[in-house]
C-alpha cells in the first residue's frame, strides 16, 4: 500500500518518475537540486539515513541523488532562483 | 475623506454605457457644452454636462433599449422628439431637455405607469423606488386614467427565491431586468410575456427557485422600482450609508458597495450591491458576494477565545490575555523541549495580505523557524512554480478585461459559471460576440452549451492525463508548421531542443488518444482552432494544478502559449482563476517555507539581510517544512505545535484519517477561525476570527489586483486578527506592533520590490492596482510580459507525460474527481451557513448512465464511494455529464467526507494534493441492498460515514458486495 510508504521515499519517488527521462547524471543532479531546494532539514537526513541503511525499497536515482547531496553535487544556482510555488 | 466613512450611498448613473474613444464630438444641452466621443447618448452626455434626463427603461449598466419614452428630448435639426437614450451624438448637436412639448409628453407617459401601478405600493413608503421621485420631477399631480390599475393587482408576490422578492404589482415592464439577465448574467432565465397592460415578467414560466435564475441578483440591483427587492430591504429598511470593500469568497475579487445601517457595534449590513467602479467585476456579482453574507452573524460563530488541556475535554472560555499567554507559553515550551523545528503555522488565503504577512513574520521571528505554509499548498502552489518557471513570475499574465479581447478561449479544468460566475458571464459575453471556446474538462460544464452560447468543441480529457493532452496540442502545431516562428526565436530560450521533443510521435494525438480519451480528430481541430487565433487566451483551474503532473502541466500550456506567441498583448495569455479570494496574494506575502516576501528564496542572504536588519533576528536560511511535510513530521514524532488560520486542514486537506492522526499527534493545535471547524475538534486553543467585513487591509485577486478590504464595522470579538498574531509574537519574546493595517502594508512595500509603490493611501486613490506596482509602471501591471518576459526570455520545457500511479484498477474501476458548485464555497464553513443551502443542501455524486446501470444505481439511491484510503456515502445522481468511467463529486459539506477517499498523491513539485484523480468503487447502498448484501460487511468493518476502513476488510468487503450484486 503507497500509503505505508515512508513519506520521503514517496516523495522521493515522485521525484524519480518525473525527472528519470533526462537521463540517470542529470536526473540525480536535479532530483539532488530540487531535494536542497525544498526539504527541511529533517527530510534530508531521513533520506539519508535511509541511504546509509541501505533500505532496499529506494530507486537507484533517488540514492544517486541523496549521494550527490552529500558530495555537494547540485545546482547551487538554482537552489536560491525563486520558485513560487 | 476616505471611501470608509463616506456617507453616500448614490453613485451616478450615466443612463448608458460609456463609449470608448477620443471626445472629439461637441455638443450643447440645454445651453450647457459638453465634448464626448462620437457615438455617446443624448441622455449620458446631458448627465456628464451636469442634465439630468428623468428615464426609466435607461440605467448605465445596460444597452438601451428606448421602450419607456420618458427620456425624450429635442434636438436642433432633428424632427420629432427622439429617445434621449437611444439617441447618438454627433458633433454640434444642440438638445433642449425641458421645453414645454416634451414636459407635456413626459408627463402623459408617467400618467400611464401610475395608472397601472399600486397606489400603496410599498416601495414607495420605503424609498426604494424610482418612480415616485420621477413622477414627482415630471409634475404629475394627477392621474387620468385612475389609479391602481387592474392589471397586475391579484397576482400573488414570488418569494420563492431566499434573498429577493418579486411583486408583479410594482412592475412597470421596462424590462431592465430582463436585459440584466440577458446581457450581464448571460444567464436568459426572465422574458417579458403577453403585450401591453398584460405584459409581466416571468421566470420562464415557473417561480424564481424552480427557473433557470443562477440568483446573482443583477437584476434586482437594475430594477428601478420596488417589483424586485432584496428581503433584507424588505425586513431592515433602507440602508444609510455604505463602505467600498471586497468580497471573500473567490479569486475573481469583486468589489462591493456594504450599504449599512447603524454605527460601530450597531452596525447591520442591509445589502452588498456590486460597485460599479470595481476593477474585476465592474458591478457585477454571483450569489454568494451578493447575498451570502449572513455566516458573518451566525448563531455559530465563535466569539470567545477558548482552551482546554486535552482534545477530549469540554472548552473552558477565557480572555484573551489567557488564551495569547497560553499560545505563546505552549509554543516555547514546545521548542525549549523538542526543538525549534517542532512548531510551526499555516496562513490563510481568505486572510488579507496584512494578515498574512505578519503571521509568516511570526513564524520567522518569534518560532525562529520557516515552518510556515499557506492554504494555497493545496490548490495553487503549482501555477507559481509552473508559471515563475516560465515566464519568471508567479502569477497570471493578464487581466480579466484581456477576454474582451480573445477570439479563442480554451478551458482547461475550470468550471468558471460555477467557480468564477462573475468571470463567466464575461467569458459567455464574449462568446457571444463571435470568441470561439474549447472546453478540455471530463465533465461536460455548463460553458459546452448553455443559453446562446456553445462551445467549439468539448474534449473530455480523462483524469490524471493533461500533460498527455497539452502535448498533443503542442506536438499539432509543432509538425504542422503552425508555431510563431519570429515569436520562439526572439523571445523564448530552448527552442530547438523543445521542438524536437514535441515533434516525437508519441505526443501525436493519436498515440495519446488512448491515454486522454479525446478523439485525435478533435484534438487536431482544437489545436489548429488554437493556434489560428489571432488572439488565443488560456484560461485554467483546479483541473489543472491538483495532479501528480500540476506544475508540469502548467509548463506545459506555458508551451502552447509561447509556441503561438500567444503572450505580451491583450486577448492572450495563461491565467488561472484562482480559487479564494486572496490566494495570490498569500502566496506573494511569503508564507511558504522556502520563500520570503515576492517569492525569494531564505537560502539568499542579501534577501535574508533586508528582514534581519528590520525585525532585529536571524532568519534560518534553511527551508522549512509544507503543510503535508507538518503532517509527516507530526506522525514522525517531531513536529508537535500548529497554528492555523482561517483554514480548516482536517476537511480541506485529503486523506483526512492522515491529517486527523496527525492532529492528534500534536500537542498544541492552534485554531484561529470563525467557527469551531473540523480541525478544532483538535484544538488546545482556539481563538475567535474576525470576519471580512471587520477586517481592514488588501485582498489580491487572480488577476493581481490588489483591491482594499474596508471594515463595515469593528471586530465583533474585540481584536483584529493581525493584532492577535502580534500579541502572540509578543507574548513569546519577539515585540511586533504596529499602530494599524496600513503600516503592515507600507512594510511590505518597503521590503518587496513588486510592491514598491503600494500604500492603503494609493489603494484609496485608484480604486485598485495591479502588480508589480514599481517606479516604472507606478499605476501597476494589468498585462505581464509584454516585449519580453520577467524572466528576460520565456523558458520552454520539454514535459514529459508521467502517468500518474493513481489508476483504476479492478478493485477500484472509477476515477473520482471533484469540484465547486456555484452555490456553495469550499468546505462551505460560509455558504452552508447562510440560505445558500436551499440550492445545494448536500453534496452528491455525479456517475455515468452506464456505470449506474452496472452497478444498479438510480438516481437518489444513497451509494457508498471507497477507495484505497477510506470510505464515505453519497447521493447519486446519474449524469450524462460524466464521461463513462469517471464520478464526480462537490466537498462542500463534512459529513460527506470526500476527503476521506482522496489519497496523499501530490504534485511532484510543490506537493500540491491530487485532489482530482482517485480510483474508487461506487456501490449502492440503499435500504433494500444494504438489508441484502451490505449489513453483515457493514457490521464487520465497524465503519461509520467518513471513517477509514482497513484495505484489508475493505476489498473483502467490496468484492462481498460485487459478487452478492
Ligand atoms: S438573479 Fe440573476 S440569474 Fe436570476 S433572474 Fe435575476 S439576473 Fe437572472
Ligand atoms: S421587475 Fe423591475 S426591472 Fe424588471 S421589468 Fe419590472 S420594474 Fe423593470
Ligand atoms: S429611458 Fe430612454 S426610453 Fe426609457
Amino acid at each position: 500500500m503507497s500509503h505505508e510508504v515512508p513519506p520521503v521515499v514517496r516523495l522521493g519517488h515522485d521525484l524519480v518518475r518525473n525527472f528519470e527521462p533526462l537521463g540517470p547524471e542529470k536526473a540525480a543532479y536535479e532530483i539532488a537540486t530540487h531535494i536542497r531546494k525544498f526539504w527541511e532539514a529533517r527530510m534530508r537526513a531521513d533520506l539519508a539515513a535511509r541511504v546509509r541503511s541501505g533500505d532496499p525499497t529506494l530507486h537507484p536515482l533517488l540514492v544517486r541523488a541523496a549521494q550527490d547531496l552529500v558530495d555537494d553535487d547540485y545546482d547551487r544556482a538554482e537552489v536560491s532562483e525563486s520558485s513560487g510555488g | 475623506m476616505t471611501l470608509l466613512d463616506q456617507p453616500a450611498l448614490e453613485t451616478p448613473d450615466h443612463g448608458t454605457p460609456p463609449v470608448l474613444g477620443e471626445a472629439t464630438a461637441q455638443v450643447t444641452v440645454d445651453g450647457i457644452g459638453v465634448l464626448v466621443p462620437p457615438g455617446t447618448s443624448v441622455m449620458r452626455a446631458a448627465k456628464l454636462a451636469g442634465v439630468d434626463i428623468p428615464k426609466l427603461c435607461a440605467t448605465d449598466s445596460l444597452k438601451a433599449f428606448g421602450s419607456c419614452r420618458l427620456c425624450l428630448v429635442e434636438v436642433e435639426g432633428i424632427k420629432g422628439t427622439p429617445a434621449s437614450c437611444t439617441t447618438p451624438c454627433v458633433d454640434g448637436m444642440v438638445v433642449s431637455t425641458r421645453t414645454d412639448q416634451v414636459a407635456q409628453l413626459r408627463r402623459g407617459v408617467m400618467e400611464l405607469y401610475l395608472s397601472d401601478h399600486p397606489v400603496d405600493c410599498p416601495g414607495c413608503a420605503r424609498g426604494n423606488c424610482e418612480m415616485q421621485e420621477l413622477a414627482h420631477e415630471v409634475g404629475v399631480a394627477e392621474v387620468r386614467y385612475g389609479l391602481g390599475g387592474a392589471s397586475h393587482l391579484s397576482e400573488p408576490v414570488d418569494e420563492s427565491n431566499p434573498y429577493f422578492a418579486y411583486d408583479p404589482k410594482a412592475c412597470i415592464v421596462c424590462s431592465r431586468c430582463v436585459r440584466a439577465c440577458s446581457d450581464i448574467q448571460q444567464t436568459f432565465a426572465l422574458t417579458v410575456e403577453g403585450r401591453g397592460f398584460d405584459a409581466r415578467i416571468t421566470p420562464g414560466g415557473t417561480d424564481f427557485l424552480s427557473s433557470e435564475c443562477v440568483s446573482c441578483g443583477a437584476c434586482v440591483q437594475a430594477c428601478p422600482t420596488d417589483a424586485l427587492t432584496e428581503k433584507s430591504v424588505v425586513s431592515l429598511g433602507m440602508p444609510s450609508r455604505s463602505v467600498i470593500t471586497t468580497c471573500a469568497y473567490c479569486g475573481v475579487g469583486c468589489s462591493f458597495k456594504a450599504e449599512v445601517q447603524g454605527t460601530g457595534d450597531g452596525t447591520r449590513v442591509v445589502r452588498m450591491v456590486p460597485w460599479k467602479d470595481g476593477g474585476a467585476n465592474e458591478g457585477h456579482s454571483c450569489v454568494k458576494g451578493r447575498f451570502a453574507y449572513g455566516y458573518a452573524s451566525h448563531r455559530d460563530r465563535q466569539m470567545e477565545p477558548m482552551v482546554r488541556d486535552s482534545i477530549d475535554d469540554e472548552w473552558r472560555v477565557v480572555s484573551w490575555d489567557e488564551a495569547i499567554a497560553r499560545v505563546a507559553s505552549g509554543f516555547l515550551e514546545l521548542r525549549e523541549r523538542y526543538g525549534a523545528g517542532a512548531i510551526g503555522g499555516i496562513s490563510s488565503s481568505r486572510c488579507t495580505n496584512e494578515e498574512v504577512y505578519v503571521v509568516q513574520k511570526m513564524v520567522r521571528a518569534a518560532f525562529g523557524n520557516n515552518n510556515i505554509d499557506t492554504c494555497a499548498r493545496v490548490c495553487h502552489s503549482p501555477t507559481g512554480y509552473g508559471l515563475n518557471h516560465a515566464f519568471g513570475t508567479s502569477a497570471g499574465t493578464q487581466d480579466f478585461p484581456s477576454v474582451d479581447s480573445a477570439d479563442v478561449m480554451l478551458v482547461i479544468g475550470a468550471n468558471p459559471t460555477d467557480a468564477h460566475p462573475v468571470f463567466a458571464s464575461r467569458m459567455k459575453r464574449r462568446m457571444r460576440a463571435g470568441a470561439q471556446v474549447i472546453v478540455a474538462d471530463p465533465r461536460r460544464i455548463d460553458l459546452v452549451r448553455s443559453p446562446h452560447v456553445e462551445a467549439a468543441l468539448h474534449l473530455p480529457v480523462r483524469p490524471g492525463t493533461n500533460v498527455a493532452f497539452v502535448n498533443a496540442m503542442c506536438h499539432v502545431i509543432a509538425v504542422e508548421g503552425l508555431y510563431d516562428e519570429v515569436f520562439l526565436r526572439e523571445r523564448c530560450d530552448d527552442v530547438d531542443g523543445y521542438l524536437e521533443f514535441i515533434a516525437r510521435p508519441e505526443h501525436s494525438p493519436e498515440a495519446t488518444e488512448g491515454e486522454t480519451g479525446i478523439p485525435a480528430s478533435d484534438l487536431r481541430t482544437a489545436a489548429r482552432l488554437y493556434a489560428a487565433g489571432p488572439n488565443s487566451a488560456i484560461y485554467y483551474g483546479l483541473g489543472v494544478t491538483e495532479h501528480s503532473q500540476g506544475s508540469t502541466m502548467v509548463m506545459g500550456m506555458a508551451n502552447l502559449a509561447m509556441l503561438t506567441g500567444n503572450l505580451g498583448r491583450e486577448g492572450v495569455g495563461v491565467n488561472p482563476l484562482r480559487g479564494q479570494n486572496n490566494v495570490q496574494g498569500s502566496c506573494d506575502m511569503g508564507s511558504f517555507p522556502h520563500e520570503l516576501p515576492g517569492y525569494r528564496h531564505v537560502s539568499r542572504p542579501e534577501v535574508r539581510e533586508i528582514y534581519e536588519s528590520l525585525w532585529g533576528v536571524t532568519i534560518q536560511a534553511e527551508p522549512g517544512l509544507r503543510i503535508p511535510n507538518m503532517f509527516d513530521s507530526a506522525l514522525g514524532g517531531s513536529f508537535k505545535g500548529l497554528y492555523v488560520q482561517g483554514e480548516d486542514i482536517a476537511q480541506s486537506d485529503p486523506n483526512t484519517q492522515h491529517v486527523e492522526a496527525a492532529l492528534r499527534a500534536m500537542e498544541l493545535v492552534v485554531v484561529h477561525d470563525l467557527f469551531l471547524n473540523e480541525t478544532a475538534r483538535f484544538a488546545h486553543v482556539f481563538l475567535p476570527g474576525a470576519s471580512f467585513l471587520e477586517k481592514d487591509g488588501t485582498f489580491t485577486n487572480a488577476e493581481r489586483r490588489i483591491n482594499r478590504v474596508r471594515p463595515v464595522m469593528p471586530s465583533r470579538v474585540g481584536k483584529d486578527e493581525w493584532q492577535v498574531v502580534c500579541e502572540i509574537a509578543t507574548a513569546m519574546g519577539y515585540p511586533m506592533s504596529y499602530a494599524a493595517p496600513s503600516e503592515i502594508m507600507d512594510e511590505i512595500a518597503a521590503t518587496t520590490p513588486t510592491f514598491a509603490g503600494v500604500s492603503f493611501a494609493r489603494l484609496d486613490a485608484e480604486g485598485s492596482m495591479q502588480w508589480p506596482v514599481t517606479d516604472a509602471a507606478p499605476h501597476g501591471t494589468p498585462t505581464m510580459h509584454v516585449g519580453s518576459f520577467v524572466r528576460g526570455k520565456g523558458q520552454l520545457t520539454p514535459t514529459v507525460y508521467v502517468p500518474t500511479t493513481e489508476r483504476a484498477n479492478r478493485r477500484y474501476p472509477l476515477v473520482l474527481t471533484t469540484g465547486r458548485i456555484l452555490s456553495q464555497y469550499n468546505v462551505g464553513a460560509q455558504t452552508r451557513r447562510t440560505p445558500n443551502d436551499t440550492w445545494h443542501p448536500e453534496d452528491v455524486l455525479e456517475i455515468h448512465p452506464s456505470d449506474a446501470e452496472l452497478r444498479g444505481i438510480s438516481s437518489g439511491d444513497v451509494v457508498e464511494l471507497s477507495s484505497r484510503v477510506g470510505r464515505t456515502e453519497l447521493t447519486a445522481v446519474v449524469s450524462e455529464r460524466m464521461p463513462a468511467g469517471v464520478v464526480y463529486t462537490t466537498f462542500h459539506h463534512p459529513v460527506t467526507g470526500a476527503n476521506v477517499v482522496t489519497t496523499e498523491n501530490s504534485d511532484w513539485a510543490t506537493n500540491c494534493p491530487e485532489y482530482k484523480v482517485t480510483a474508487v468503487q461506487v456501490m449502492v447502498t440503499t435500504e433494500a441492498a444494504r438489508a441484502a448484501s451490505l449489513e453483515s460487511v457493514e457490521a464487520s468493518v465497524g465503519g461509520k460515514r467518513g471513517e477509514r476502513v482497513p484495505d484489508d476488510v475493505m476489498a473483502t468487503a467490496t468484492e462481498a458486495m460485487a459478487r452478492r450484486r
